[in-house]
């Protein structure tokens, strides 16, 4: 039986990477990626507290948040479309309209 | 680490590969045979008798041709898009059972007595809880083979091919799965030996007659079986759904610019995908291994001519899929994915009502 | 013995893959790297005794949000377009307060967050799972479905163009072979 806080590390880690990605990267679907494994580290988390606590809830959250990240995914994926039809660059450091 | 589970397993598995890799050589010859016998000409006949060695030279030929990479590929991913193909392929076999279980008692080997204890042989690699489920996540990543070899290959056609052939598995994979459920809604459990146990017994008609109670012959399943065969004809990029590696449209689509082993792998992992949705069609609804009007007794000998039984219902549906091929015409494309999702996801939605109004009833 | 070798080897894959996303340059070789990602943490879903959830995780996260993304990345032919390199300052920024973040969380992780393993067997089937989710979570599964409803809705809203909607041809005028129709 492995124990839960080598699941927690290993969540963590794949956390601060998904940090590095979103807070160092201009291209935006590379961010998007870094965001979605951020959101898979969480789902790690939940499972790992899950089996420790014998709770069922932690389950049906990570059930609904896989449910919500793919609509998110769909949202955000057409906005960037947009986004380079409009800008014809996919550099997120361009999409600058509302800075004065 | 030699023990008996470790060891079987290795030998499930060895017969399972084993089996799969020869799906191809012997399903080109039924193919070219087959279609020569549709069209009314003669087909290959030179190579041995019946042309049986034809696969032979096949092979040989796919060995010896030059290997032509295009020079803007992607090299890493114009080699591993092939072995993407054959992931889904030679996966989703592990958790098809292929025989009854029976238990292994006093087998002498070499002087050696093996089994004092009787242990039961599940002719199941793997016998996972969520059986199905592992199923359709594996053949969902056979898209990806496809979307790379389209992108990799650095020509427009190719990606226009692999983009065509990928939204046109996707969209059919939601069919196949919520037609696929409402065989486990009758089996009352996603693992599939639970399926094949559920298909063992009789429906009784009219108190006299007797009818194997698999789930073709339950009327309440047929729009499930209609929905998944046809849905399983578009995930394997079978004709009628085969516009995106259509020979005259788009030269060859997605594997265009393949050549010698990397097509060879394309050309297996197909004809793999096709005997491995095979088996999961005659598991879901021809009763699997399960020999009609017959008990079969937890035995060594009835347990091979169970395995020949599934054998025969695998093969039964791959020469359908040979006989489909070669006698309708391909739909269009926008005609493939408009009835895709306007006519087959409804129904297999409906379908899933219907048959779950029936379970409540009791007429199941 | 064989667990921890599993989980050993499928952590090491999951962390390579997602340095690869963050640091490799194309955006389709981040995509399938993420993709690998995601299979190794399903197997670490499988280890944690809730295997309903690994296959959802490959169906839903790797099977087609990710072939959404690698769509998306092809349709735009994003290959071509070249990333310009982030300031040398906002790259040592992010990397260091990201890694004193990770070490931060990794070191109260170890201190606080070390408990005993359970020791009896958790069961978490379809059964139990579809159970909860119609009797104790109807009300959130009801919302989830309204909530892609929308999301499909505004994903086709914010990605047709303006002007005419899809080109479509009418089946029966297409294979209508009668003289008089024909162009």
């Amino acid at each position: 039986m492995i124990p839960t806080h080598w699941f927690l590390i290993l969540s963590a880690i794949l956390f601060t990477l998904g940090v590095c990605g979103v807070l160092t990267r201009r291209n935006g679907i590379t961010i998007f990626m870094c965001i979605e494994l951020m959101v898979n580290a969480v789902n790690l988390t939940f499972l790992a507290y899950a089996r420790q606590f014998h709770q069922l809830h932690g389950l049906i959250f990570v059930f609904f948040i896989m449910a919500i990240a793919a609509a998110e995914a769909a949202v955000g994926l057409a906005i960037f479309i947009s986004l380079f039809h409009h800008r014809e660059t996919i550099d997120v450091d361009e999409a600058n309209l509302m800075h004065w | 680490m030699l023990t008996a589970d470790n060891v079987l397993g290795v030998v499930k598995i060895l017969i399972i590969v084993g089996a799969l890799l020869n799906v191809t050589p012997i399903m080109v010859w039924v193919e070219r045979r087959g279609s020569a016998l549709i069209q009314d000409r003669v087909g290959p006949n030179r190579v041995g008798p019946f042309g049986l060695l034809q696969s032979f030279a096949d092979a040989l030929k796919f060995i010896l041709k030059e290997d032509v990479v295009p020079a803007q590929a992607n090299k890493w991913l114009y080699t591993l898009a092939p072995m993407f193909g054959l992931l889904p392929a030679l996966t989703t076999m592990a958790v098809i059972p292929w025989g009854r279980a029976f238990p292994l008692h006093n087998v002498r080997v070499a002087g050696h007595t093996f089994f004092e204890q009787p242990y039961l042989f599940d002719p199941i690699v793997t016998d996972a809880n969520v059986g199905i489920l592992v199923i359709f996540a594996l053949a969902s990543l056979g898209v990806y083979g496809l979307a790379t070899a389209g992108w990799a290959s650095a020509n427009k056609y190719s990606l226009f091919g692999g983009i065509r052939a990928s939204a046109q598995m996707i969209s059919y994979e939601l069919s196949l799965t919520l037609a696929a459920v409402a065989a486990l809604m009758v089996a009352g459990s996603l693992r599939l030996t639970d399926v094949v146990h559920a298909q063992t017994g009789y429906f009784v008609l009219f108190g006299a007659v007797k009818i194997p109670a698999w789930n073709c012959f339950s009327p309440a399943m047929w729009l499930s079986m209609i929905v998944f065969i046809v849905a399983a004809f578009a995930e394997t990029n079978r004709l009628p759904f085969d516009f995106a590696e259509a020979e005259a449209e788009l030269v060859a689509g997605y594997h265009t610019e393949y050549s010698s082993m990397k097509f060879a792998l394309f050309f297996m992992a197909e004809y793999m995908a096709m005997a491995a949705m095979s088996a999961l069609i005659a598991t879901l609804f021809f009763g699997g291994w399960d020999i009609p009007y017959w008990n079969e007794p937890a035995t060594w000998w009835a347990s091979l001519l169970t395995m020949g039984m599934f054998l025969m219902k695998v093969i039964a549906m791959l020469l359908v899929f040979v006989w489909v091929r070669w006698t309708i015409p391909r739909l269009k494309y926008d005609i493939l994915m408009k009835i895709g999702w306007k006519v087959f996801l409804p129904m297999a939605i409906l379908n899933i009502i219907l048959v779950a109004w029936f379970i409540a009833r009791r007429w199941i | 013995m064989i667990e921890y070798a599993v989980f050993f080897f499928f952590a090491a894959v999951a962390v390579v893959f997602a340095t690869v996303v963050v640091i490799h340059r194309n955006p389709v070789v981040g995509a399938l790297s993420l993709v690998a990602s995601f299979f190794s943490l399903a197997v670490m879903y499988v280890l944690l005794e809730a295997p309903f959830l690994a296959a959802l995780q490959v169906i839903v996260y790797a099977g087609a949000i990710m072939v959404l993304f690698l769509f998306v990345i092809m349709l735009l032919n994003l290959q071509h377009q070249h990333e310009p390199a982030t300031r040398p300052i906002q790259q040592f920024l992010g990397y260091t307060s990201a890694a004193a973040f990770g070490v931060g969380l990794i070191y109260y992780l170890t201190k606080y967050a070390v408990l005993q393993s359970p020791t009896t067997p958790f069961v978490a089937g379809a059964r139990e799972i579809g159970v909860a989710l119609f009797e104790s979570y109807i009300f959130p599964f009801e919302a989830v479905s309204i909530l892609l409803l929308a999301a499909i809705v505004g994903a086709l809203l914010l990605s047709a163009r303006a002007g005419k909607g899809p080109a479509q041809a009418s089946v029966t005028a297409q294979v209508d072979a009668r003289a008089e129709h024909l162009p």
